[in-house]
């Protein structure tokens, strides 16, 4: 069994790593970049049924700064 | 007088307990390096104050501070929970305010977290001298003077204050330190190094025991600690020694 | 599995080397095929990889350590304790204490991947300090890249400098940081010839009780060999047989498996339970696992006893399934460290290991006769005379040493001087480090007494040394600094080799340490190549020219050759580590200027000797006329200004390097936030400005003190000037505001790196 859990910045909130990588995009010059968002996303592979929404709201994400979607597969 | 017994807590990855330890040591305080797993329900009543010091606890992996942090909640959750409800002091110097944040003792209890430390707006670990004004007292800061200015440093990569209930942490007197430059105003970066909102460098519970934050008073316990010792003639203390001493006066008249 | 050494010619031996990746030469090779005739059998692979590591330039120093003996490693020093045979050196600190001082290079795996690359190079540096036992309290990284700006066609397989800039600084950060080691020296420099190599250094300074000393070798036969820390894996395998090759263009895809990957997290825990071990007493030796894996840590630290060793790679705990003996034995996984335990105190080692929750696994046992035996799955894999092992070939290889002809270039004086020292402010190799510094945690630990910045809050300058006070209980500080000059040595290696231990002992004497040790990191090119070698032999002449004179010694360090690619060799970079001792850190000077109406000095005078300067830099010229370091006036002159600072003369102290007296004192008025008004003699202008001369400082002294720090310093130190507030004036020709020699000095890294 296996989940994928992609963690992102809510909307809004300021993503300063996103913000410097575009800078430094630009000064490689691809001046196209427009924006960059980072996420994370976590692979975890597991041998029974797990809560993986209660990993998220345990540990992977801080409900103040984050959203997250979870793929089973 | 019995001196104060005071407890570390450690995991891999916390890096500032010796600089904390001696920091109480040598104000006559008993103070113990604990690892994690070795604290129980039962032990942690032995302490009058529980310390959470700096470092990278489990390397921040995830979020800084929220490893450390779902571990304490899955074993001491309640136990803590009583221990700040019977006032003993709770303190987290810049990794363990992380941790008193994810572990929803600060702003204050809750199931969630009710804030988070982000990353800098820098985007860059940022190891300065900063000058924090106190504003509001709580069990750490007895010794200090609201309004007055202190040169404690800070280290690290997230620090940026945030809270969907920043305003009611402000009426309700919780932020203790907050970032100024010389002249004592709240200015922008560098001298709030984070980008927190407020200015804010420390917080505090709505009962004022469990207290968090960013800079290190114990890398300003002695003068020689100081950014620009050399340029004075002071032989005072630093700082940052006025926090552990607040503390060690609380808890001695719990 | 057997390899048929026996039964190969010349070409087929060439052949096996290669193929093998052991890197061995046809004569190494010779020497083996000779060895197991004697044995009447073949080598199995294990035993071919194990003498693959342990021959290795890297591990052995066959080519370097004939000419080091023989000319850097002569000098006596009192406080020496442990000079060179171990991972670190050991100096006496105080009566009950020793300092430990290691210095390493980290660069082929930085340039191929500087991130881990570099942030293994800080976990290989601690494991030397901690494995004689010390706490380790500083960190230090000498940096050298290709110009930022760089803009022509890279060779293939070559990153850009500001990749690779960013991704080291990053490695360094992230790894230290999170280890909880403060660093709070190093150097960063720009050089064309760093394009295809980048130099990445490591130093560590750590703290021992005398008591607490442990070494690199055995107690007795019967002690256990406890393999404490991470798993072993595939990454890693060959790390030192490629570090002792040049880079090529495919380097990148052959050679990823040497870079290591490494855990922060899983080293700070080791070190405590390491230490905590050692402080009981528990073990007989302890040694990390660095270079060569297990392979060079068990038999070394047998040989070293004089006893042999019997190992199963069974118990051997591993990251994935399948891995062959070899790449086990090989392996130079990080965090990982060798113990040998007599037998008595196994479980107790245990017990503390496990309080960390840090694996540890016994692996084999010390054996009286000089052999190293393993197994693997029931079967003997390796037998071979420790003699025949660790005793690596020494060569004495043939060296050319250049002539050199002096070149003067002809330059009119400048029509602007306001705008030579602007642009000297804002070039790579003279301004603001801030960029690099500030994302060190530099004061982790809490004993960062002098920090990498001086400064009034609000303004900042460089430092010429950190101070750490390593004992809470004592006011004597060690105080750190590394240091070269690659483009002096360049010109001339000699001149240039000396100029560096100068400046080391100049930055060091800067904040009232007295230098009490050496450690070098000797950069070079391919060895075999005569010329290479000549560089080297020079470079060791010139260090040991200025540290004998100054009664100073070189107690470890490392020497890595073949930084070299099909575009050439870098500059030779003899990467000097230098720490003093500061009797009471409570008497430290800074280099910040400290206030209005005190006097200025300059301690020395300047020359015309601007050869590499970084005048001749701006200015697009070039001259080969590098200061030649007097090592009595340097001695002389550090003794007269050390007793001036502990006499309280001094308010602050700057030495005058790049860029001259004109940098010196614009860093200095920029930490104070103060101007200055100065004269220098107007004969020759340039030369007094702008020339990097050795042996000199610029001294602020208190006022009221004028008189006694005349009288000690004697004709050594002449007044020109004094602080004031808001402007740079220096005679009629330099009128800047303070605002703008900031900007200039501050702005260019932040512009580059973003």
């Amino acid at each position: 069994m296996k989940a994928e859990i992609k963690v992102e910045l809510k909307e809004g909130v300021f993503d300063p790593e996103g913000e410097n990588i575009k800078k430094a995009l630009h000064l490689l010059g691809f001046s196209g970049v427009q924006n960059v968002k980072l996420a994370k996303v976590y692979t975890i592979e597991m041998d029974k049924e797990e809560n993986v929404q209660e990993m998220c709201t345990k540990l992977l994400t801080n409900p103040v700064i984050h959203m997250y979607d979870i793929r089973k597969g | 007088m019995s001196p104060i017994k005071v407890c570390i807590l450690r995991i891999e990855g916390t890096n500032c307990e010796q600089e904390t330890f001696d920091a109480f040591l040598e104000l006559g305080a008993h103070p113990e390096m604990i690892h994690l797993k070795e604290l129980t329900p039962e032990t942690l009543l032995e302490y009058q104050c529980l310390m959470i010091p700096g470092g990278f606890s489990s390397g921040d992996y995830v979020r800084a501070g929220a490893i450390f942090a779902a571990r304490m909640k899955s074993r001491l959750f309640s136990a803590l929970k009583k221990y700040v409800e019977h006032g003993y002091p709770v303190g987290g110097i810049c990794n363990g305010f992380q941790v008193l944040v994810e572990l929803g003792f600060l702003p204050r209890l809750s199931d969630h977290p009710e804030a988070c430390l982000a990353t800098n707006d820098s985007a860059r670990f940022e190891c300065r001298p900063t000058l924090l004004k106190l504003e509001n007292h709580c069990a750490f800061t007895q010794k200090m003077d609201i309004g007055s200015i202190y040169e404690i440093p800070s280290a690290h990569a997230e620090g940026k204050f945030v809270s969907p209930y920043i305003e009611e942490l402000m009426e309700n007197g919780q932020a203790i330190f907050r970032y100024v430059n010389p002249q004592g105003e709240y200015a922008g970066y560098p001298w709030n190094p984070n980008g927190s909102q407020y200015s804010i460098a420390g917080v505090t519970n709505e009962q004022g025991n469990v207290f968090g934050m960013m800079p290190h008073p114990e890398r300003a316990f002695h003068i020689y600690q100081n950014q620009e010792w050399t340029r004075h003639s002071s032989t005072a203390g630093g700082h940052g020694r006025l926090v552990f001493e607040s503390v060690i006066e609380y808890a001695r008249r719990l | 599995m057997d390899v048929p050494v026996l039964t190969s010619n010349e070409e087929e031996l060439k052949e096996i080397s290669r193929a093998t990746g052991v890197g061995l030469e046809l004569q190494e090779m010779q020497q083996v095929k000779e060895y197991f005739q004697r044995k009447k059998r073949n080598p199995t692979d294990v035993e071919l990889q194990a003498l693959g590591q342990a021959w290795s330039e890297h591990c052995s120093y066959k080519t370097s350590m004939p000419i080091l003996k023989e000319v850097l490693l002569t000098i006596e020093a009192s406080q020496n304790m442990v000079v060179v045979e171990e991972d670190a050196g050991v100096v006496t600190f105080d009566e009950d204490h020793a300092y430990v001082i290691a210095f390493e290079s980290h660069n082929h795996p930085s340039a191929i991947e500087p991130y881990g690359g570099a942030a293994t190079g800080i976990g290989g540096i601690l494991r030397d300090v901690v494995c004689m036992g010390a706490q380790p309290v500083a960190l230090i990284d000498p940096l050298f890249f290709g110009p930022l700006d760089y803009a022509d066609s890279l060779p293939r397989g070559v990153k850009h400098p500001k990749f690779l800039f960013s991704g080291v600084v990053a490695g360094i950060r992230d790894y230290g940081n999170r280890v909880g080691i403060p660093t709070v020296a190093g150097q960063v420099c720009f050089h064309p010839g760093y394009v295809s190599n980048c130099i990445v250094n490591v130093g560590c300074i750590g703290i021992v009780k005398k008591e607490d000393i442990i070494h690199s070798r055995v107690g007795a036969p019967g002690d256990y060999f406890v393999l404490a820390g991470g798993r072993t894996g595939r990454d890693g395998i060959h790390g030192v047989t490629f570090a002792s090759a040049e880079l090529h263009e495919n380097s990148e895809h052959e050679s990823r498996s040497a870079v290591q990957v490494g855990d922060p997290i899983l080293k700070e825990p080791l070190i405590h339970a390491c230490l905590e071990a050692n402080g009981k007493k528990l073990l007989s030796g302890m040694k990390d696992l660095g270079g060569g894996g297990l392979s060079c840590a068990v038999g070394e630290m047998a040989y070293a006893a004089g006893y042999g060793a019997e190992v199963t790679l069974d118990t051997v705990p591993l990251k994935e399934t399948g891995m062959e003996s070899w790449e086990i034995w090989v392996s130079e996984s990080q965090e990982r460290m060798m113990l040998s335990v007599p037998v008595e105190n196994v479980d107790e080692v245990k017990s503390i290991f496990d309080g960390w929750d840090v694996p540890c696994t016994v692996i084999g046992r010390v054996i009286p006769e000089k052999v190293l035996r393993i197994t693997h799955k029931g079967k003997k894999i390796l037998e071979m005379e420790l003699d025949f092992l660790t005793k690596s070939p020494r060569y004495r290889r043939p060296y050319t040493v250049r002539t050199i002809h002096p070149v003067v270039p002809e330059l009119e004086p400048p029509t602007n001087y306001n705008e030579v020292l602007l642009e000297l402010l804002s070039s790579p190799n003279i301004c603001s480090r801030e960029w690099v510094i500030r994302q060190y945690d530099h004061e982790v630990r809490g004993s960062t007494v002098i920090k990498p910045l001086n400064g009034k809050i609000g303004y900042y300058t460089h430092g010429d040394a950190a101070i750490m006070r390593p004992l809470r209980s004592s006011y004597q500080g060690l105080a750190i600094t590394a240091d070269v000059n690659p483009r002096w040595v360049e010109l001339d290696p000699y001149w240039g080799a000396a100029a560096t231990v100068d400046e080391v002992c100049r930055n060091l004497v800067s904040v009232g340490a007295v230098p009490h040790s050496l450690a070098d990191c000797l950069n070079f090119g391919n060895p075999e190549k005569p010329e290479r070698l000549g560089d080297f032999f020079q470079v060791a002449e010139g260090l040991h020219l200025v540290a004998s004179a100054m009664n100073i010694s070189f107690v470890s360090g490392n020497v890595s050759f073949y930084n070299e690619s099909h575009s050439g060799a870098i500059p030779p970079t003899p990467t000097i580590l230098g720490v003093g001792i500061v009797r009471d850190l409570r008497c430290a000077v800074t280099a910040d200027l400290k206030a209005s109406g005190n006097s200025l000095y300059q301690v020395g005078t300047a020359q015309e000797e601007m050869g590499g300067s970084e005048y001749y830099q701006v200015r697009h010229v070039t001259g080969n006329q590098i200061p030649q370091t007097s090592p009595g006036v340097l001695r002389r002159r550090t003794s007269a200004l050390l007793a001036a600072i502990e006499k309280g003369c001094v308010a602050s102290c700057h030495d005058i390097s790049h860029g001259g007296l004109g940098v010196c004192l614009s860093e200095m008025a920029l930490g104070g936030n103060h101007g200055v008004s100065v004269t220098v003699d107007d004969r020759n202008l340039e030369t007094a400005l702008f020339s990097e001369s050795p042996s000199r400082w610029v001294v602020e002294v208190v006022r009221g003190k004028e008189d006694e720090f005349e009288h000690v310093l004697g004709e050594d130190a002449h007044r020109i000037g004094a602080v004031t507030d808001g402007f740079l004036t220096i005679n009629p020709v330099i009128n800047l505001p303070l605002d703008q020699v900031r900007a200039a000095w501050e702005d260019t890294l932040w512009r580059m790196m973003g």
